[in-house]
């Protein structure tokens, strides 16, 4: 008997290949439409360029005109030289000139004489006059230091001590890869990803809509095999879209029926071995966006509700993607393994002709991890019932929209439902991202105080009330008994040497922002006992609670009906996502580590003070560490190892910590 | 054959099954009755292992459904009015699909596929596309499709929902000449004729939980009222609709 997923595969693929919509969007747009559209669009271009051309440019030269000037500038062929009645701006805005000279008056017989051009830069007519008009001036100044050079007596060359000629060494094919590398990579991304993206969204909350995935599911086959066929299909085709896209355009080119092409001077060629990297690592992008659509799409109920869900993944996807199209980011080893990223520059350097074999491996080998990943979801997935046919079950039983579960649920015991929590923090994320920073700049120190309380800690508080939750129970206001408190501190102490390991060993992957850490380092340190105490306010006490009510408040409070594992885990990525900035990737692990550490913490004792207390302990650690000169020099050095025996010390008061902590069944 | 054995499906705070036992044997038809939402079709869903039951045990030829999931459903068919046919795949490659599936290949998957064009008389349209068929036509497909592999237990969720006299009377003549096979069939509805043509036994859900069971002649003893549909009504309704019908 053949396996069940190679059975599903066939039947996929032969459904696949009878859907119209997908073969018109797979085989005739690349094949057909692409070329036309490049040619048709070229030919607009070049039309639309000789039309402007062909048309002489009216413009006016007024002033103190000198003698010869209006020769000049009538006897160039591009130009007409018209009189104007009204001032030059009227004339200019009414289109009866697309460029005016307005010539001062000159200044001896030796000096320089000011002219003013005036255009509208916002017209490709009058910037077109603006040129030419320039282009006779400088003709006229060229005659008129011919002539004054002549009068004295002196060679041209007087007046040119320096001549600069600049050739570059590309080959045309050089030239051509490069142009390429700018715009393909994001184009070949999005084909590849919308090749996924319709038969993903067909083949999963298709079947549900259509009701023949239950029908599938009646067959004696596991879920993994169907997830393996219809992954399979959808990958097949995201492929086989990209590559044919890919040989489409890259024919178009070579065919010199672009003329382009010819006036830039480029070859739009790529050799054999690039064009098998690109394929090369075309197929685990494919996997990746088919097993991640698929894993979205299926817990979607129809077609339209995963097109909804699947559309932002699709725009934050193309910005990775889109990376290589701005010049100065240097391919390397962070961004190999960014998912998208990497292998949108590997197609870059494809192109190009340069590939770094190391970096295209670490390209390849992270991308089909992180397909593994999503495959392994897709797969749970379609092994989930309550994906399978909606959390709140088939028709007999009544439905719960979230609206009736909102309404139905007393405002006693109310929390935020985790979709709303994370909402929440993502806005005020934003929130704290530009206003905390105008807050900053503007006001130093007191800003980085007022940011804190009126971004994060007011809006908080602002919608726990609003939204009539449950405030003790959404900000988990249990008074701590004394052992969850000292279960707290030996958790987060416990907690610092592995935080500083964490960092340590991670300063072998990623650069650290020396700038960055020295200029921290001058804000934590206190010179004197009153500087200490408000830098404990503004570090320490300040952080410990704002920022609390946010993450061990309303996130944590939020999104208790997950499972906890994921709760925690979900908490501690918040937390160190929010505390990145572009020059800080190096906080986000062991800032993340942290907050989990936290987040579990807090879950188990149900009380945000004994996390408050482990946040305040934390930072006001790191202040008064780094304002103790002895220890300063070891701090200041992140290259230097944590000291070692330090390590099982942090080990065993974490476990101490954790013994101590009271279950959650207990409370 | 079929057994359930104090079933029970929760979604949360609602319990759509509750503790639901039940037998059907070889040869024996058995009807589940019960108005909308009364929990027929989690309860069959249950069974045919597309949902996990939260407490208790189904088990289908003495197979567990939650710990042998795809050895049960190759000893079963299960059938619903909710399951949708590929619309671009023709009659005859769908029952192909399906028999694949079971592990039927090459000569002898044709030789059963042509068998059940034959049996369902699909034979005028086995060649277009699902899409394209009436619904009287797709419900003998899905028969097919569902009868492929010749499984000894029959699950049928309202099986004549939506078809027309003709249509639903080839369904009954199905189901008595399966049941004298020797088949076990347990079918729900909610349509008296149905049950009082083709039943052994009946089985009356209200709000998840049997409420009688028996041949038909015991219930309307039990109940003491003239016909099926009065019994039906005097067991599901609430309190004075059924002192009403009583009366």
């Amino acid at each position: 008997m053949r396996s069940a997923w190679w059975i599903v595969f066939r039947k996929e693929l032969r459904e696949t290949l009878r859907d119209r919509r997908t073969l018109l969007m797979m085989v005739a747009v690349p094949v057909l439409l692409y070329p036309v559209l490049l040619i048709v669009s070229e030919q607009l271009l070049l039309f639309g360029q000789r039309s402007l051309e062909a048309e002489r440019s009216p413009v006016a030269v007024v002033g103190d005109v000198p003698e010869g000037l209006t020769e000049v500038v009538g006897a160039r062929e591009a130009l007409e030289l018209v009189p104007i009645e009204s001032g030059p701006v009227e004339a200019l805005r009414s289109d009866a000139v697309t460029a005016v000279a307005v010539v001062g008056a000159p200044s001896g017989a030796e000096g320089t004489r000011a002219i003013t051009l005036l255009y509208d830069a916002a017209s490709d007519r009058s910037q077109r006059g603006r040129g030419e008009l320039s282009r006779a001036l400088d003709d006229w100044a060229d005659t008129l230091l011919v002539r004054r050079l002549a009068d004295r007596g002196l060679p041209l060359t007087f007046a040119l001590p320096v001549a600069v000629t600049d050739s570059s060494v590309a080959l045309p094919a050089e030239m051509g890869g490069y142009t390429l590398g700018r715009i393909l990579p994001l184009l070949l991304v999005v084909i590849t990803l919308l090749g996924a993206f319709y038969p993903a969204i067909d083949l999963a909350a298709g079947e549900k809509e259509r009701g023949t995935l239950e029908t599938l599911l009646t067959a004696p086959v596991p879920p993994s095999a169907i997830v393996a066929g219809k992954f399979l299909t959808v990958a097949l085709i995201a492929v086989v879209a990209a590559a044919l896209n890919l040989g489409s355009m890259l024919l178009t080119f070579q065919t010199g029926a672009l003329q382009i092409t010819q006036v830039l001077g480029i070859e739009v060629s790529l050799p054999l071995r690039s064009v098998a990297i690109i394929f090369l690592a075309l197929i685990p992008l494919a996997v990746l966006f088919a097993a991640l659509f698929l894993g979205l799409a299926v817990r979607s109920a129809s077609f339209k509700e995963a097109q909804n869900a699947l559309t932002p993944v699709y725009m934050v996807v193309l910005v990775p993607a889109m990376l290589p199209i701005f010049p100065g980011i240097d391919f390397g080893p962070l961004l190999a393994i960014t998912p998208v990223a990497g292998v949108s520059f590997l197609f870059r350097d494809a192109m190009a002709g340069n590939v770094e074999w190391l970096l295209g491996a670490l390209v390849l080998v992270s991308t089909t991890l992180y397909a593994a990943a999503s495959l392994a979801f897709a797969a749970r997935a379609f092994g989930n019932e309550r994906v399978l046919f909606g959390g709140a079950g088939p028709a007999d039983v009544p439905s719960t929209s979230w609206l009736d579960r909102l309404r139905a649920l007393a405002p006693a015991g109310r929390v935020p439902e985790p979709g709303v929590a994370l909402g929440f923090v993502a806005g005020i994320a934003l929130l704290f991202f530009y206003g905390g920073i105008r807050l900053q700049i503007g006001f130093g120190e007191r800003g980085l105080l007022a940011s804190e309380w009126l971004l994060l800690f007011v809006p908080a508080v602002l919608f726990v009330l609003l939204g009539r939750f449950d405030v003790a129970r959404t900000l988990s206001l249990r008074a701590p008994t004394g052992r969850a408190l000292a279960a707290g501190v030996l958790v987060v102490a416990g907690a610092l040497p592995m935080v500083w390991l964490i960092g340590w060993l991670q300063s072998f992957v990623l650069p650290i922002p020396w700038d960055l850490l020295e200029g921290l380092e001058e804000l934590m340190t206190a010179g004197d006992v009153r500087r200490l105490v408000w830098l404990l306010l503004l570090l320490a006490v300040t952080p410990a609670i704002c920022e609390e009510v946010v993450f061990r408040g309303v996130l944590l409070g939020g999104t208790r009906t997950l499972e906890p594992w994921r709760m925690i885990l979900l908490n501690g990525a918040v937390f160190g996502a929010f505390h990145l900035s572009f020059e800080t990737v190096i906080r986000f692990l062991p800032t993340a580590t942290l907050g989990a550490l936290i987040a579990w913490t807090v879950w188990r004792t149900g009380s945000i003070w004994v996390g408050m207390l482990m946040h305040f302990v934390n930072n006001a650690t790191l202040v008064v560490l780094t304002s103790t000169p002895a220890l300063r020099e070891v701090l200041s050095d992140p290259d230097a190892p944590p000291p070692l025996w330090l390590v099982p010390l942090g080990a065993a008061m974490l476990v101490l910590g954790a013994r101590l902590l009271p279950r959650v069944s207990d409370r | 054959m079929i057994r359930l054995s104090g079933l029970t499906k929760r979604y949360g705070p609602v319990c759509a099954v509750r503790e639901l036992t039940l037998e059907v044997l070889p040869g024996e038809v058995y009807a589940l009755l019960g108005p909308n939402g009364a929990g027929k079709t989690t309860a069959l869903r249950c069974l045919a292992t597309l949902l996990e039951p939260s407490e208790g045990s189904a088990s289908v030829c003495g197979i567990d459904v939650s710990t042998g999931p795809v050895e049960a459903r190759r000893r079963m068919a299960f059938l619903s009015s909710s399951m949708g046919l590929y619309a671009r795949l023709s009659a005859r490659e769908l029952v192909a699909f399906f028999g694949s599936l079971q592990g039927l290949a090459g000569e002898a998957l044709a030789a059963r596929v042509e068998e059940m064009v034959e049996l369902f008389g699909l034979s005028e349209f086995a060649d277009r596309f699902c899409g394209k068929l009436s619904t009287g036509q797709r419900q003998r497909v899905s028969l097919a499709r569902a009868l492929v592999h010749d499984p000894p237990v029959l699950i049928l969720d309202e099986p004549t929902l939506g078809l027309d006299v003709l249509s639903g009377r080839a369904i009954h003549d199905f189901i008595q000449r399966e049941r004298d096979r020797g088949k076990a069939i347990l079918f729900s509805t909610h349509q008296m004729e149905e049950v009082d043509l083709l039943a052994d036994r009946v089985g009356v859900l209200r709000r998840g939980e049997l409420v009688a069971e028996g041949t038909p002649a015991e219930i309307l003893a039990r109940t003491g009222a003239s016909n099926l549909a009065r019994a039906f009504l005097a067991l599901v309704a609430d309190a004075p609709v059924a002192e009403a019908v009583r009366a």
